[in-house]
């Protein structure tokens, strides 16, 4: 019996170094209800006798501010420019886009600018170009618009990336073990500028540190740490944001090409 | 439901200070009191109607704190359900901006201090110097002169003892 408690006052001081380190402290190393009241009392103290940590950080209540200011603008309305329709297109004015609080929040305000850019076209069926794209959102990125060579395979090995722009879009084509793709470089939390990590092979946020997967999905959020921590980070990105947008993309003789709505 | 533009930025900066300072003195760590602070204001702008009375604003958004360090700490008890008193024992809705003046929590510290106090001399030396004196569990051992398995033991048998007491003293 005396081993089991040893072993009991061995986890649970896991569980007390991490909150005493500052760190988030994992219900794993708390195995009853006694130990859960012990846990809760020491969350306490600690609250009580670190009141240098008491104190929001200001990075942090800045950043929550600009999601609260994102939900003040989107409960009016967000302007998008009209989708162009046809060769010769009429300025129409601007048509108004209702977006809900939730889908800002959870966008934030990259995401709302993403969508404003990436919105153009939206509703159009693809025209007669029927080729075949590659991991593209025809939802997303679909409609009136052309190819624009951006890369060409000579210069993108299996596991790299290049930036490329067009008057559309500023993203990255990668090559994810053969398979190209085009990624947004706009981090959708902020609009920061994505970052390639090679030696991870991701997109990583300068910013608030999300890193994106090379098909585009967050990979450090908390969903994807329940399964295993992100290499190298010491936790998970805390909030949830939508996937990367994909433009279209093809490669012919060699050359990458990315599908850009007409503007 | 509407409300005029900002308004949520201004409930947000008249209260993010004191709900980040409430949930952290309940979970004791910057990461976790970030996280349910977000949530708190995520929540509102969900759901908080920002033309009621400013009293009742600020009650709502501590009733939300509330809510989320019950949720927190449910993962901790296995899921067994925590009465609300229990997890923020003595909590009040708040009324007015006094409340958000004050140094963190004090009734938290004063309560810490009484704990503290009412234990036996080692439990209590033990806690002071890990939590107090911010030491490692070896610093301690070496300050108590004993190894660091026993005070690891020590500590354990302290913040089970201390528990307890606070168990009747909330009660």
């Amino acid at each position: 019996m005396a081993d089991e408690r040893d072993q009991r006052a061995e986890r649970f001081e896991r569980f007390l170094d991490t909150l005493l380190a500052g760190n988030r402290p994992s219900p794993d190393d708390v195995e009853d209800r006694d130990e859960a009241e012990m846990a809760r009392l020491a969350a306490e103290i600690t609250g009580a006798v670190r009141v240098d940590r008491a104190e929001p950080d200001p990075a942090f209540v800045e950043q929550l501010r600009l999601r609260m200011r994102a939900a003040d603008e989107g409960i009016d309305a967000v302007q998008v420019p009209p989708p162009v329709r046809g060769p010769a297109p009429e300025p129409q004015g601007r048509s108004t886009w209702r977006l809900s609080r939730r889908q800002l929040l959870q966008g934030g305000i990259g995401a709302a600018a993403g969508l404003a850019a990436g919105v153009i076209g939206v509703s159009l069926t693809p025209r007669a170009d029927e080729t075949p794209n590659i991991g593209g959102d025809d939802d997303l990125v679909a409609g009136e618009g052309f190819w624009v060579e951006v890369a060409q395979m000579a210069d993108l090995p299996v596991g790299t990336a290049v930036r490329f722009s067009t008057m559309a879009f500023d993203g990255y084509i990668v090559n994810d073990a053969g398979e190209v793709r085009a990624l947004s470089s706009v981090c959708p939390h902020m609009g920061c500028t994505l970052h390639y990590r090679p030696e991870w092979e991701d997109l990583r946020c300068p910013c608030h540190g999300a890193s994106f997967d090379m098909t585009g999905r967050l990979a450090n959020g908390r969903r994807a740490w329940r399964e295993q921590p992100y290499r190298g980070d010491a936790r998970a990105y805390p909030i949830e944001l939508p996937d990367l947008v994909r433009p279209r993309v093809k490669v012919e003789d060699g050359a990458v090409l990315v599908w850009t709505a007409q503007a | 439901m509407s409300s005029g533009p900002g308004r949520f930025e201004q409930v947000y900066s008249e209260h993010v200070v004191g709900i980040y300072r409430f949930v952290y003195a309940r979970v004791g760590n910057r990461p976790d009191a970030e996280d349910l602070t977000a949530q708190v204001f995520v929540r509102a702008v969900e759901q908080l109607d920002t033309t009621r009375q400013p009293g009742q604003i600020a009650a709502w958004l501590y009733r939300v704190a509330q809510n989320a360090i019950a949720d927190y700490w449910r993962a901790f008890y296995r899921l067994q359900v925590v009465g609300v008193d229990h997890v923020a024992p003595g909590w009040e809705p708040a009324d007015d901006g006094a409340r958000r003046r004050e140094p963190p929590d004090e009734r938290a510290t004063i309560r810490v201090e009484t704990l503290l106090g009412d234990l036996p001399d080692r439990y209590r030396r033990v806690l002071e110097l890990r939590f107090l004196q911010r030491m490692s569990v070896a610093e301690t051992a070496q300050a108590m002169g004993i190894t660091s398995g026993n005070a690891k033991v020590l500590q354990y048998r302290a913040l089970r003892k201390a528990a307890l007491i606070g168990e009747t003293t909330d009660g």
